[in-house]
């Protein structure tokens, strides 16, 4: 569905993409996760043919953005930064334009502007002035017209910026759903939302590609060894442990009411729990936990990006 | 062409907020104070609406950048050009719905001076040819202002400054010919200056000669200055 090859974006001196490529499958819901000014708004401005790049190219939908730039753009459904309206319109009037605009037949044009007020949780300001609503009305009012002609492709800059916590939920559900028949890519820096809504996450700091694949696959490039917390009762000498050859570190040891907790590093991949399990029988020492330690996104994250 | 519904949309946003009644009420208050009073119409007591069109131009100085000043500068400020240049339609077809939109404002206010002229009819014998050339030439005028006006919309983020650049450059080049008045110089500088002006043009239509080489002045002007915004607006790319 989107195919982006080798872009560049250079504003001046300033490189903000650099050298990016990647393939986006039909269904798929992609995030780019990044630092601000990593390049992700640059990105889809490109894709939504804003701007052109440098360099490269980008195909969306089997369109390439220099030839069939409109098609791309009849193909695509755009929510911009911080959702931008039309202040002096209300919320119907700007779908309405919207649905005039992006051709949606005039049969179904009340038909498709109501199934959009309903997704989008609208009603209650359908006819109010825009510059009247509140951050998370004016969120919804560009998030609806982005869905408003069932585009094959959504492109949602920081979808839930402004949101409050239930509001939150329903438009990630709300893009989990489309997402099963459309393709979506959304970027975002809530790394939870990623986990939540996203298959496959593209990783982006000072304009390159640093880590690509579902939030797992990612784990696993980043994390070179598998981690473990051990607690331990009473007072163990931690160093025993090194005679277990898959442990390559011990990485700290804390006496604490009466438990030792030590936390080692262990080579990846191995049946590191069960051998612990043994070697902890063998020696008589009473095991009260054993938790392997995944990597949080956030760190995960940190490291890439720092 | 699928400007309609970007001409509908603009011509809302034009009359959902105040401006577009204060610019229409400001247009036909201040002509028709300028005729009557200040120009002493019924004093005269000639049948003649030169003074009530040779007001034109500096009014449309004052007034088309009124209209103009907001069409792209506030699309920049609200940051909405960034959904409007990723919507199915061309820069020209953008740029023409704006353009278009702000023609039929300034047609709704050439139409609201219709009654003084009509009404006048009564009073004595009025050369009506004079009048409809009159009204081309202020139609024309129009549209070469509102190009001006909308192409420096499209250099900025602020309509204020907008207004102000377009205020000057309308004062530019509807004047440039009356600067030889004031300052001495040779005789072609003189006439190209003054073939150059809006005011000059408008004059033959004033005094109600149709020449063709009028009417394809303001169309190259209107022209070249939507073809510059079209320019612009791709150059952002």
């Amino acid at each position: 569905m989107i195919k982006v090859e080798n872009i560049d974006k250079i504003y001046g001196k300033f490189r903000a993409v650099d050298n990016v490529s990647f393939h986006i499958g039909k269904g798929e819901i992609v995030g780019l996760l990044g630092p601000n000014g990593a390049g992700k708004t640059t990105i889809m401005k490109i894709l939504t043919g804003y701007h052109y790049p440098t360099h490269g190219t980008a195909i969306l939908n089997g369109y390439s953005i220099y030839d069939d730039l409109l098609k791309v753009k009849e193909s695509t459904g755009y929510l911009p930064e911080n959702a931008p309206l039309y202040d002096d319109l209300t919320v119907i009037e700007y779908l309405d334009f919207m649905a005039d605009i992006r051709k949606v037949p005039k049969d179904k044009k009340k038909q498709e502007i109501d199934r959009v007020i309903q997704e989008t949780g609208l009603s209650p300001v359908v006819y109010r002035g825009i510059g009247k609503l509140s951050k998370g009305y004016r969120q919804r009012t560009g998030l609806a017209q982005a869905i408003l002609h069932s585009p094959d492709i959504l492109i949602l800059d920081e979808p839930t910026t402004g949101l409050d916590p239930n509001q939150i939920i329903e438009i990630r559900k709300l893009i989990c759903d489309i997402g099963k028949e459309k393709t979506v890519i959304l970027s975002t820096h809530i790394l939870q939302e990623v986990e939540a809504v996203c298959n496959r996450v593209l990783i982006l700091n000072h304009g390159k590609i640093v880590a690509e694949g579902s939030p797992e696959q990612i784990r696993e490039q980043v994390q070179k060894d598998d981690r473990f917390t051990i607690d331990v009762a009473g007072t163990v000498d931690a160093s025993a442990l090194k005679e277990l050859e898959l442990v390559s570190e011990i990485l700290s040891t804390q006496a604490q009411d009466g438990k030792t907790i030590i936390k080692i590093s262990a080579q990846k991949g191995a049946d590191t729990g069960a051998l612990i399990f043994d070697w902890a029988v063998k020696n008589g020492c009473r095991l009260s936990a054993l938790i392997p330690e995944q990597a949080s996104l956030e760190n995960i994250f940190r490291k890439l990006t720092n | 062409m699928n400007i309609k519904g970007l001409i509908k949309k603009e011509l809302k946003a034009y009359f959902n907020s105040p401006m577009a009644y204060l610019v229409v009420l400001f247009f036909v208050l201040s002509l028709n104070i300028f005729f009557f009073f200040f120009g002493q119409f019924f004093g005269r007591d000639t049948a003649s609406m030169r003074s009530y069109f040779s007001i034109m131009p500096v009014l449309f100085i004052l007034i088309l950048p009124a209209i103009s000043m907001r069409s792209w500068a506030e699309e920049f400020k609200l940051k909405t050009d960034m959904l409007l240049f990723t919507l199915p339609l061309s820069e020209f077809e953008i740029v023409m719905g704006k353009f278009l939109s702000a023609v039929i404002l300034l047609l709704m206010m050439i139409v609201l001076t219709f009654p003084v002229p009509i009404m006048l009819q009564m009073f004595g014998n009025f050369e009506r040819g004079q009048i409809i050339g009159e009204y081309i030439g202020t139609f024309l005028l129009g549209l070469a202002g509102l190009s001006v006006g909308q192409f420096i919309s499209s250099r900025t983020s602020n309509q204020i400054s907008a207004y102000i650049f377009s205020v000057v450059a309308l004062l530019f080049i509807t004047f440039i010919g009356q600067i030889t008045m004031v300052i001495n110089v040779p005789k072609f500088i003189d006439n190209l200056f003054s073939y150059l002006s809006l005011s000059t043009h408008f004059e033959s239509f004033e005094k109600g000669i149709f020449d063709t080489r009028d009417f394809a002045f303001f169309a190259i002007i209107t022209g070249l200055f939507i073809y510059l915004n079209v320019k612009a607006i791709k150059l952002k790319k």
